[in-house]
């Protein structure tokens, strides 16, 4: 065990970082994978489960068209990735959520699927959206084979020759999945029906299965492709390799009203999140041998930053700085001592915390939880929330604005008449029922808006809550004013779940929709934020994740900033 | 028939309800009790359709003092409310109500999220249903559908003599809808959608 008495050595409580420093876009866009992240607590649930992964069906032909089947085995059931390889031209391959085409689609199913079930589930994946799901299916999902990759891998291989690291490192993966929808969509299971599926039942576990499987299947495909092309000349890929080969992804603003729409989930993940973070600041003394780990670290976090490479400006400029923050921190001569402190991460965190940017704290925070996963196991284990859809009755008008002062402050402090802060609108699109954001000034539609407009909301209740006696019940007030429902909901939700609320002004000019989706990406798991806009980003999920080969092995769960040693 | 997931009862209904101009709470409550009534095996599209129609026609109403046989109070879109309003001032509500399923729904939701002992009463207080323990128990013998003139108070002691009274059953099975009725709350759904600009394609990887 890398920390001992881990009990005993948290004599004091370091206070949680409160909610007006972290619920900020900046600081949320920063935030990296960690012990927390869905991918990593995957990892150890198929350790745990004992899973054995397996190709149960191949009808792939020489050219990569055909259908496979991938056998999960856990303890008490068996899922199966079901797969589909398209035939498509290099022009109708697009990132986006509106693509007709894909190379690959796919769909997480229950068991095995019967005769009947895979000629349904064959007419059906290839439409993906357009098509009729059923409740044995657990997600869908597709990916497109990476343009700048996949053949120059497939040919190296054939010819006997492994790929360039650089090539590797620089791409990260060689499918990238456009979509991947759970939670009963288009048909699909819904989550809410997992219960008694101790394996499935926690949030986004049936998302980040697939993609795990995706990123099994990628690698057994072109391995198979290489030997079909090449026969004896052929080679399959590296092992070092194919652990650096993670699935990519590219995610647009359909990600982003989540945390809008689930306040008690976003409240449960950043609370976990933010109280691991508190638990290793309140550790009173460090072993050397975890002392060297979090140096380890830092210097594997420094490899990753340098390996980091993105062509959008802003965030090139991040990773220089974080880069550079890293160097200097390892170079600092007071390192060492400062780990052998008492309380040695608070003081650590404490002395370099103004010098270097968010995007390296929450790096440095990541790697503060990373030893410790045995004081984490309770928050690891408890991500999920229940969502109530009744409002408390035991709150009066004079408790909604004592807890608007208290907890909304940022958005009675935003000058809601200036036209910067209503830039913009959030509607549903009518291509594909994707989320969208229009310019308010330009373009029509704001009649049908989403009502992310928290500030303004917060501002109209306090109008109307003011005009009204104190004692008048919420229940009241909102039977009265159903207008005033959505926020007065939220208020009270926000009450005990104080981490439930983003505080900026989501339809202001200066707002950017890219923090959002990073902010949950990074509970993903995802590494190598690629923005591509402030709209969208590329990702990369399960880069440096153990094989399933290796579940077994101890420590594998231990893959935080992968990074590959010859790039 | 074609058979939906809870999610898609849950969105396509509060979209379907947005679509004719209903509060976005009020439609999410809707999807919410239609959600519950799915989920203990009760029909609610028809009954959704009809609320939307007679929205539009103001022919119900979400006032809860001015409601009249006419124009009864529309529990589908307010009945969560009520149940909180009257579970938080402690007081009878009279009125006349339409389609006291979705109360119903309302009722059961309050009891499992906060444990409201709540009584629904007809207009001659026989009681229709009540809450006890996180569950609903629904006088069978009585009709739900119509609007009637009912009373929905809190209770400390209920005596339930000698009516019989059945709790809704749990529904695990996959739910089959009638497929024109969804088709007609999907393309209700779908006129809350907005023709994409060019100005929010820019920039998002098209």
């Amino acid at each position: 065990m890398s920390f001992q008495n881990t009990t005993s050595n948290l004599d004091y409580n370091h206070p949680i970082r409160s909610p007006s420093t972290v619920m900020k876009l900046d600081r949320l866009g920063s935030f990296h994978q960690s012990r927390l992240s869905f991918t990593r607590r995957l990892i150890d649930d198929l350790k745990y489960q004992k899973s054995k992964i397996e190709i149960y069906q191949w009808d792939i032909d020489n050219s990569g068209i055909g259908s496979a089947i991938i056998k999960l085995a856990l303890k008490k059931e068996t899922l199966s990735l079901v797969i589909f390889c398209h035939s498509i031209n290099d022009e109708e391959r697009t990132d986006r959520v509106i693509a007709e085409k894909w190379d690959m689609t796919f769909s997480l199913f229950k068991g095995i699927p019967n005769k009947n079930e895979l000629n349904q589930l064959s007419k059906n994946l290839i439409i993906q959206e357009s098509g009729r799901h059923n409740s044995k299916q657990l997600t869908l999902s597709r990916a497109n084979k990476s343009q700048r990759i996949f053949e120059k891998v497939l040919n190296d291989l054939s010819i006997g020759k492994q790929p360039s690291e650089k090539l590797i490192n620089d791409v990260g993966y060689l499918v990238r999945t456009t979509a991947v929808y759970g939670n009963g969509k288009f048909g699909i299971e819904d989550f809410s029906k997992t219960n008694g599926h101790i394996f499935l039942q926690k949030p986004f576990q049936a998302e980040m299965l697939t993609v795990y499987l995706v990123r099994y299947f990628s690698i057994e495909l072109i391995n198979f492709l290489a030997k079909k092309k090449g026969g004896k000349k052929s080679v399959i890929l590296s092992k070092h390799l194919t652990k650096h080969l993670g699935v990519g992804n590219a995610t647009g603003l359909g990600m982003a009203p989540f945390l809008v729409n689930h306040q008690e989930l976003i409240h449960q993940w950043i609370y976990n999140r933010e109280t691991a973070i508190s638990r290793v600041f309140s550790i009173k003394r460090l072993n050397k041998k975890t002392q060297n780990k979090i140096i380890n670290y830092i210097h594997q976090a420094f490899k990753y930053s340098l390996q980091w490479k993105v062509d959008d400006k802003l965030q090139s400029k991040k990773i220089e700085k974080l880069n550079s923050d890293l160097k200097k921190i390892l170079q600092n001569e007071e390192l060492t001592k400062l780990l052998n402190f008492d309380y040695p991460i608070k003081r650590f965190f404490n002395f370099f915390k103004d010098d270097i940017t968010l995007e390296t704290q929450e790096m440095l925070n990541s790697i503060f939880i990373e030893p410790f996963p045995e004081l984490l196991e309770d928050l690891i284990n408890n991500m999920g929330a229940e969502e109530k859809k009744s409002v408390f009755i035991s709150y009066t008008v004079n408790d909604i604005l004592d807890i608007i002062k208290d907890n909304f402050n940022w958005a009675i402090k935003i000058d809601t008449s200036k036209p910067e802060e209503n830039y913009c609108f959030w509607y549903t699109s009518q291509t594909k029922l994707e989320p969208r954001l229009g310019i308010t000034k330009k373009d029509a539609g704001i009649e049908k808006q989403l009502p992310f407009d928290i500030a303004h909301q917060i501002k109209q209740a306090v109008n109307t809550l003011n005009k009204l006696p104190s004692n008048m019940t919420a229940a009241e007030v909102m039977i009265n004013h159903p207008e005033l429902r959505n926020i007065i909901k939220r208020v009270i939700i926000n009450k005990s779940m104080p981490y439930s609320e983003i505080q900026n002004n989501l339809i202001g000019k200066d707002m950017r929709p890219i923090d959002i989706l990073r902010c949950k990406l990074s509970f993903f798991g995802a590494s190598k934020f690629d923005p591509k806009s402030n709209l969208w980003t590329r990702i990369t999920l399960f880069q440096g994740a153990p094989l399933p080969n290796e579940l077994w092995k101890k420590n594998i769960n231990d893959w935080l900033f992968p990074n590959l040693s010859n790039v | 028939m074609i058979s939906v997931s809870l999610n898609e009862i849950y969105s396509e209904t509060y979209k379907a309800l947005r679509s004719v101009n209903i509060e976005w709470s009020l439609a999410k409550d809707s999807a919410n009790k239609a959600k519950w009534l799915v989920q203990h095996g009760q029909n609610f599209l028809g009954s959704i359709l009809k609320t939307a129609d007679l929205y539009q026609k103001k022919e119900i109403t979400i006032s809860i003092n001015e409601n009249t046989n006419k124009k009864p109070l529309a529990s589908a879109l307010i009945g969560l409310l009520l149940v909180e309003y009257v579970s938080a001032n402690k007081i009878t509500w009279e009125g006349y109500i339409d389609n006291s399923k979705f109360l119903l729904a309302a009722m059961g939701i309050i009891a499992e999220e906060q444990q409201i002992n709540l009584i629904l009463e007809n207009e001659q207080k026989e009681i229709i249903a009540f809450t006890k323990e996180k569950k609903i128990y629904v006088n069978s013998n009585l009709d739900t559908k119509v609007t009637s003139y009912s009373y929905l108070k809190t209770y400390d002691y209920i005596e339930e003599k000698n009516t019989k009274f059945t709790s809704f059953k749990k529904n695990k099975e996959v739910t089959n809808l009638n497929d024109k009725c969804w088709e007609r709350l999907k393309s209700m759904a779908f006129e809350t959608y907005v023709p994409e600009s060019e100005t929010s394609k820019s920039g998002a990887g098209y």
